[in-house]
């Protein structure tokens, strides 16, 4: 009965909604036939047909919105008006808005006259625990005394009970707005970022987090003609930072979607519940960062399309690229950043490069355990760079094997030999091509074959020990090949292939790149752009991008031939995972060691998955992840791990055997960045031995091997041995590269002193020239 | 505690599908927390223009919950009607957290009559319209589905006749009865004979 009441009102009140309003009573007249009830039922509901056009158009989500916009508003018209205050302030003006509310200037009366900055905490955006959570800060915060710190006086809440903080007023500006605007150039820059350092370190040692700092709250004022920065907030993060949701970073990502990019990877990670004083150290990285460069590390501006866990992802994953690499591709910003630095991009570049580049990225390092362990260690590696100190980020050098050819070193002497019998089989070859029948095509496969295995002689696994220079036969012969091999472009490639590896290793490094593109081309469209073949040189290409220092180039064309291998070849194919491990050598190269591990890592798993832990690709892929770990100073884990290959090497390939003895002085490295001397001299030593007997005594490795006891020796203070195993090192081998750096290695600070280092330093510059005229 | 897993929360949801009610009542926090921290987050965001689309905010939830490969668009349905329900509370709740906030300390006191009044260019109350929204559930079901799934879950009236099972035709003419009978609820204007 009751149903059925229902639905006819409801039937009635829909039709007479169709109708004029005139035409209503009539209808319901006709239709509720005496019904009273009926009619004032359906009446009553007609009666709201006009609040209803406009009811819940909104969503329920605007309207939450709205209701807290006009909360804000409301508030803000009152103090308009004037005769606002909040206990014993006196609004003045709004000097700031962000996610968290509003900062006001406000005028103190009692206990004294003073003006202060009141910053409102929005409506919706706090809890009623806010209060509490700031009082537990409070007692902290009043032993904080520094002349870099703002103070914060009181917490409160209005009549409404909003939250409010009382600080110290600061009239300053953001302090890179206050760089950029004084055109400072670099070294002033660094001074001022130097005291804001001591001042977050002085908070750090009250115990107090800042966790949100970012050039807004670090202002700079004028104190005697003097920068001087301000840093304020400090404390109060903590305490509006707790979120009604859950962990303590979800309103954080409410907040960081106004001001994104100053946030450490751990506090966008909502699995991390400690945040610990390091997070500081991260936002300090990323505002040196923007001072020296005048961008964030990560483009924000990508981010604000993306999905927030995509974002925070990319955060906690990706490493940024160098400052120095930043101004150079970045050209549409480079030269008003470099004109705010009061010089040039190309400057600008060269002044970032190295010290400052190691400095920035090692206090923006993902891992906590790697970047600066306090702000006045970071403040201190800025002081070595100003007075021209090696600083202490200056990553150790370690040089991976290329995961396919496990090539270590570049070579200045080529294996001649070689060569002519290259010379002989291209004869061959070319006699074989012009006939075609299956039965030669194999052969003529056979030949390369046998021509590869040739040339892969110049790789010091397999090297015999020959010495002749023959640049000019591989000129000849690239000549040749365009003609030579024309009828068949299968062939062709790859012996581009092959000899671009030759000029590879001579260093010549624009003609190995031309040979290879030559043979992408050339296999591209005989067998296919995705052809095995076809990728195979692109990895060519990319490993000589990689040896001449082009990082970005290499690195981008890694990433894209390994999209194009995972998915045609599959991701456990060889090539595949041989491009992992060269993107991740990139990587580590340019600093962005999380990300690099990450890959080495993987890669590293899969292989031993794939090939058992005693293969050899298995074993140069452990090794390789262990340099990259001590690279970033993991230097527990790098050395277990290079322990473990060294024995499974001794054991599998036995003491002379050029990979042992790689393992061994990798060994020896790790040790030295340990600072475990004595450990590392005796693997150097027996290192030595085994080249000498193995390779001969005039060898890169062997001469690399030398200068790394010479740097160990020096650092004991035996300057004489020191000295001996330098000059024999440079004597004998050592890489011309190697020459330059003499002069800057920091292992070598201690002969400066001795007139017998200057001498030994112009001799290995002299050799360098002589060799670069050969 | 982290975020849930995909896989997690698109196996809860298919189960849920599939009939397991069990499989509800664990899928139901994991979504309130992700909805809650997004509606959050777009709340905080001060949009000027006010252009705060509950569908966005629940599509976003959606493609950071579950592999939305790996379900139907009936397990999509299903899912988009336990946000409009999570959402209605979590609106709600906050209201009501606004309104204790401003009574408990007294001195801006929100009369009852003045928060209930809903002229066009007011926002409705969000706690009054819960409490109506409830009642309209006990008359007519299907009515109070179709304002929660509009009005909290964003969701088009094809997307609501979808998830409802009714015609779109249906799904408009209840959403015009059920706006009048929440006005006349909520305006204390007794049915007659209820």
């Amino acid at each position: 009965m009751e149903r059925e009441s229902q639905s006819r009102v409801e039937q009635l009140v829909h039709e007479a909604l169709a109708l004029a309003d005139e035409q209503r009573a009539e209808y319901l007249e006709r239709h509720c036939t005496g019904d009273k009830h009926l009619r004032a039922e359906v009446e009553s509901l007609l009666a709201f047909e006009k609040d209803a056009q406009s009811f819940m158009e909104a969503s329920a989500l605007q309207v939450a919105a709205i209701a807290l916009e006009t909360e804000d508003r409301t508030f803000q018209e009152a103090v308009e008006s004037g005769h606002s205050s909040i206990g014993p302030y006196q609004l003045l003006r709004k000097i700031g808005e962000g996610g968290m509310g509003q900062v006001w200037l406000a005028q103190q009366s009692a206990p004294l006259q003073r003006q202060v900055a009141l910053k409102l905490v929005r409506w919706g955006m706090y809890d009623a625990t806010l209060l509490h959570r700031f009082q537990a800060e409070r007692q902290s915060l009043a032993v904080m005394d520094h002349p870099y710190i703002a103070k914060v006086f009181e917490a409160g809440a209005t009549a409404e009970g909003q939250p409010y903080f009382v600080m110290e007023y600061v009239a300053g500006v953001p302090i890179t707005d206050y760089c950029d605007e004084k055109k400072l150039k670099i070294r002033k820059r660094l001074e001022v970022f130097i005291k804001v350092c001591e001042g977050v370190q002085h908070a750090h040692q009250k115990a107090i987090i800042h966790r949100d700092l970012k050039p807004a709250n670090i202002l700079v004022v004028e104190v005697d003609g003097k920068p001087t920065p301000r840093i304020i907030d400090f404390g109060l993060a903590k305490a509006i930072g707790t979120d009604m949701a859950g962990g303590p970073l979800h309103t954080r990502v409410g907040s960081f979607v106004g001001t994104p990019g100053y946030m450490s990877p751990e506090q966008s990670d909502p699995t991390a519940e400690d945040i610990d004083t390091r997070t500081d150290v991260y936002s300090l990285g990323v505002v040196l960062y923007v001072l020296l460069t005048g961008s964030l590390p990560f483009d924000t501006n990508e981010w604000k399309n993306k999905p927030v866990d995509e974002v925070l992802r990319r955060l906690r994953e990706e490493d940024p690229v160098r400052p120095s690499t930043k101004v150079s591709t970045d050209r549409e910003n480079s030269s008003a950043a470099a004109e705010a630095r009061g010089t040039e991009p190309k400057h600008l570049v060269s002044t970032l490069r190295s010290d400052l580049d190691w400095i920035a990225m090692k206090a923006v390092e993902k891992d906590r355990g790697c970047r600066y362990g306090t702000p006045s260690e970071l403040a201190a590696d800025i002081r070595r760079y100003l007075n021209q100190e090696p600083v202490t980020a200056r990553p150790a050098r370690f040089s991976y094997r290329v995961q396919k050819y496990v090539r270590r070193h570049r070579y200045s002497v080529a294996v001649a030999g070689v060569f002519i019998a290259v010379l002989i089989a291209f004869a061959a070859m070319q006699n074989i091509q012009l006939r075609k029948t299956r039965r030669e095509r194999d052969r003529a496969d056979r030949i390369t074959e046998f021509m590869t295995g040739v040339f892969k002689v110049s790789d010091p696994f397999e090297r015999v020990g020959s010495k002749v220079t023959a640049q000019e036969l591989l000129d000849k012969a690239s000549k040749d090949i365009d003609t030579g091999l024309a009828k068949d472009p299968e062939l062709q490639s790859r012996m581009m292939q092959v000899m671009g590896r030759a000029y590879m290793n001579l260093g010549l490094y624009s003609q190995a790149q031309s040979l290879f593109q030559r043979g992408i081309k050339v296999s591209g469209s005989a067998l296919g752009q995705e052809h095995r073949n076809t990728l195979r040189i692109m990895s060519e290409l990319g490993w000589t991008l990689f040896e001449e220092g082009r990082l970005s180039e290499a690195e981008g064309l890694d990433r894209r031939l390994l999209d194009t291998e995972r998915r045609v070849l599959g991701p456990e194919d060889e090539e595949t995972l041989a491009t992992m491990g060269n993107l991740a050598v990139t990587l580590c190269e340019e600093d962005r060691c999380s990300e690099a591990t990450k890959l080495a890592r993987e890669q590293f798993d899969m292989k031993r998955r794939l090939f058992g832990s005693e293969d050899f690709y298995t074993l140069a892929a452990m090794d390789n992840l262990a340099l990259m770990l001590a690279r970033s100073n993991q230097f527990a884990e790098a050395e277990k791990l290079e322990r473990e290959t060294l024995d499974i090497q001794l054991r599998v390939f036995g003491r002379e055997n050029l990979g042992t003895i790689g393992s061994m002085t990798d060994m020896a490295d790790i040790e030295r960045n340990m600072g475990r001397d004595e450990e590392a001299l005796k693997l150097y030593g027996e290192a030595l031995d085994l080249e000498q007997r193995v390779l001969g005594p005039d060898q890169p490795e062997t001469a690399d091997t030398r200068y790394s006891l010479a740097c160990i020796l020096a650092r004991r203070g035996q300057a004489e041995e020191a000295l001996s195993a330098l000059r024999q090192a440079i004597d004998h081998g050592l890489q011309p590269r190697m020459d330059l750096e003499i002069e800057k290695e920091p292992y070598f600070n201690s002969l400066h002193s001795d007139p017998r280092f200057a001498v030994l330093v112009a001799h290995a510059k002299a050799r360098a020239a002589a060799q670069k005229a050969n | 505690m982290g975020a849930p897993s995909v896989h997690e929360v698109t196996q809860l949801l298919r189960a849920w599908s599939a009939g397991d009610q069990d499989a509800l009542d664990k899928l139901t926090p994991l979504v309130y927390r992700e909805l809650h921290r997004t509606a959050q987050r777009y709340m905080a965001r001060q949009q000027p223009d006010h252009t705060l689309q509950t569908t966005a905010l629940v599509n976003e939830v959606y493609l950071r919950l579950v592999a939305f490969k790996e379900v139907s668009w009936a397990d999509r349905a299903h899912f988009l009607a336990v946000c409009a329900q999570l959402m209605r509370r979590i609106l709600t709740d906050w209201a009501r957290g606004q309104q204790y906030q401003k009574r408990g300390k007294g001195a801006r006191h929100v009369a009852l009559d003045e928060a209930l009044i809903l002229s066009p260019k007011r926002s409705p109350d969000l706690v009054a319209l819960d409490e109506a929204l409830k009642a309209l559930a006990e008359a007519d079901l299907r009515k109070s589905q179709v304002v929660e799934l509009r009005f909290y879950g964003g969701l088009s009236v094809e997307e609501t006749a979808g998830v409802l099972k009714v015609s779109p035709e249906t799904v408009m003419r209840d959403w015009k009865l059920a706006k009048l009978w929440l006005l006349r609820e909520m305006r204390g204007g007794k049915p007659v004979g209820a």
